[in-house]
């Protein structure tokens, strides 16, 4: 028997799980809002899980362990990380129950129509459920794509909020109807606010960050991230409406050669000045630094972040420099 | 008169430069430093600079730079970013506009490609002490030596792993069990430094490296830069107080005449 709030180790077709009744809910979003997300880390590491793995796996670890209601998680096998696979291991031993659900590596068409489909019969649900679904997010998410047309067309938006709005895509907040409450407020005090004046444009790409306070320490310096790579990318800014072809245009899962594809075309349309890459701490995609480092045409500061935190005073240096040198 | 005051993690450097370019050099103990001569006024540190510095010096322009400044801004003091102030610095003392810069300080290393006397790129340790002054005088100090002694040897080195300050210690002694003598042991340890290093060196690479900070003082790490990456290394006379003198140039520059 599922229970109704559905666990989600990062993006998956969440229209198939509106579509069954059940509620979303990106676990990455709840462990590092919550009140003291440090503490979640200790208490995965206390479990056993080792110091040098990534933070935000032992921080899902513990927040589906404390929140009781989630006995259901869909983890994603491929297309995200390998250290999900040890994550639902632990988890299922904790009781859970685990929906594995994989992006094909290649983005073939057929492999993920079939990976939908699997997770439909998992759930109940048909194609018809599941674009009825679809239809009511796209309304949302056509709300946030114009949020963040706002951030770099009409320089109306910071950072923060750009991503704020964008990365909760994944789930909608569990509450599509309050989420675009909230979105619609934005948009309407927006018509008030006059242009951003920072002076310097930044693209942010690589995983969501794990400190809070990056978009605000940087715009009091003047420089402002007008393009947040992988929160956009959980806004489906695409425009057909076939779900599948959606999720195989989405960039996340499938490789830096594909992403490098979109990171190109907006660096370019926003004019961006330079490209900070955030990589998690013992995640692969440290690695695939070197590939953005020599495709991209544009200064590139790799930052890397561990525990949630603040900004360190060493990143905040290399921060200043790196915004120094653009100046 | 410009004063420039560089907030190490080791050491306060505080660089005096006059109308002529004359350069005069102080160096305190950053705990010291902080403890006895600085209080803390609307979150910001107060350092009565006239009691540290000779009687006659009247500073126009103060700007500081360092790792302190993350922390605490000094009083009256502009700031600017680390390694800006460096490299600022190292073209000041060289004279050059294109070059690799190495900064290796108390407790991080910094590498910065200059073009044309601006920064273009740049690239800074991970969170680790493991190519700093700090490793080097932990290493001296299993193999009972002086720094100055430390900093001889670059022949026969003895294969340290180049990954951790701490593990590094244990890993020395071994060696010291195993009977290398003591030439090859410093060797082995101002290596470590190198290959640390390395990886940054190349992607940042120029034909000439102007090597800075406290750790540029080690003669056998200039040799092993120049023979192993085939460049030429310039070493300026002070190399502690490039940030310094980089804050005292900024100084001139940002003064109304």
């Amino acid at each position: 028997m599922k229970s109704r709030r559905v666990g989600i180790t990062t993006t998956v077709p969440v229209e198939v799980i509106y579509a069954a009744g059940c509620i979303p809910v990106d676990l990455n979003n709840i462990f590092i809002t919550g009140p003291n997300p440090g503490e979640l880390v200790e208490e995965a590491e206390l479990a056993g899980y080792p110091r040098n793995v990534c933070a935000w796996i032992k921080g899902i670890y513990s927040t589906v362990l404390r929140q009781g209601d989630i006995r259901t998680l869909v983890a994603v096998t491929q297309g995200d990380c390998s250290n999900t696979h040890a994550l639902m291991e632990t988890l299922e031993l904790a009781g859970v129950e685990v929906i594995p659900f994989a992006y094909p590596f290649d983005r073939d068409r057929d492999l993920l129509t079939l990976q939908i489909e699997k997770l439909m019969d998992r759930f109940g649900v048909d194609w018809a459920a599941v674009n009825r679904a679809r239809e009511r997010l796209d309304r949302i998410r056509r709300k946030v794509w114009e949020i963040d047309r706002l951030t770099w067309q009409e320089n109306l938006v910071g950072g923060w909020d750009n991503h704020l709005y964008q990365v909760n895509c994944s789930d909608f907040k569990g509450d599509p109807d309050a989420f675009e409450r909230e979105v619609d407020e934005f948009l309407h005090r927006l018509k008030e606010a006059g242009p951003r004046r920072e002076e310097i444009r930044l693209a942010y790409i690589g995983v969501p960050p794990i400190m809070d306070d990056l978009y605000d320490y940087l715009e009091e310096r003047g420089a402002r991230v007008v393009y947040n790579e992988t929160q956009r990318q959980f806004t489906l800014p695409f425009a057909t409406e076939d779900l599948v072809e959606r999720y195989r245009l989405y960039s996340y899962p499938y490789g830096i050669f594909y992403r490098l594809e979109d990171i190109t075309r907006e660096v370019k349309k926003r004019n961006v000045q330079g490209v900070i890459h955030y990589a998690q701490s013992f995640c692969f995609r440290q690695i695939e630094d070197l590939i953005v480092r020599q495709k991209l045409n544009l200064p590139i500061l790799t930052l890397e972040g561990d525990k949630p935190n603040r900004l360190d005073a060493r990143t905040r240096m290399r921060l200043d420099s790196f915004i120094e040198m653009l100046r | 008169m410009y004063c420039g005051v560089d907030l190490g993690s080791r050491n306060v450097k505080i660089a005096l430069m006059d109308s002529r370019e004359e350069l005069k050099f102080f160096k305190f103990d950053t705990i010291t430093f902080y403890r006895e001569h600085g209080r803390l006024e609307d979150g910001q540190l107060a350092v009565d600079l006239s009691a540290l510095l000779p009687p006659s010096t009247r500073p126009r322009v103060v700007v500081s730079t360092g790792y302190g400044r993350q922390t605490v801004a000094l009083k009256g003091a502009r700031t600017i970013p680390e390694i800006k102030a460096h490299v600022l610095g190292a073209i000041h003392f060289t004279g050059l506009s294109d070059f690799t810069l190495l900064d290796l300080g108390g407790q991080d290393s910094k590498v910065a490609l200059v073009r044309g006397g601006r920064l273009v790129d740049f690239q800074t340790n991970d969170k680790c002490a493991a190519s700093t002054g700090r490793y080097l005088e932990n290493m001296a100090a299993v193999l009972n030596i002086t720094l100055d002694e430390l900093s001889r040897y670059y022949e026969n080195p003895v294969d340290l792993s180049s990954t951790c300050a701490i593990f590094g210690e244990t890993e020395l002694i071994g060696k010291v069990v195993e009977g290398h003598p003591i030439s090859s042991l410093a060797a082995g340890v101002n290596y470590t430094i190198f290959k640390r290093i390395r990886p940054m060196l190349q992607r940042l690479y120029s034909e000439i490296l102007v090597f800075t900070g406290g750790v540029a003082r080690n003669t056998a790490l200039r040799k092993i830069l120049a023979r192993e990456l085939g460049v030429q290394v310039m070493v300026p006379e002070n190399p502690q107080y490039t940030g310094a003198v980089g804050c005292c140039v900024e100084a001139r520059l940002r003064s109304p005449d």
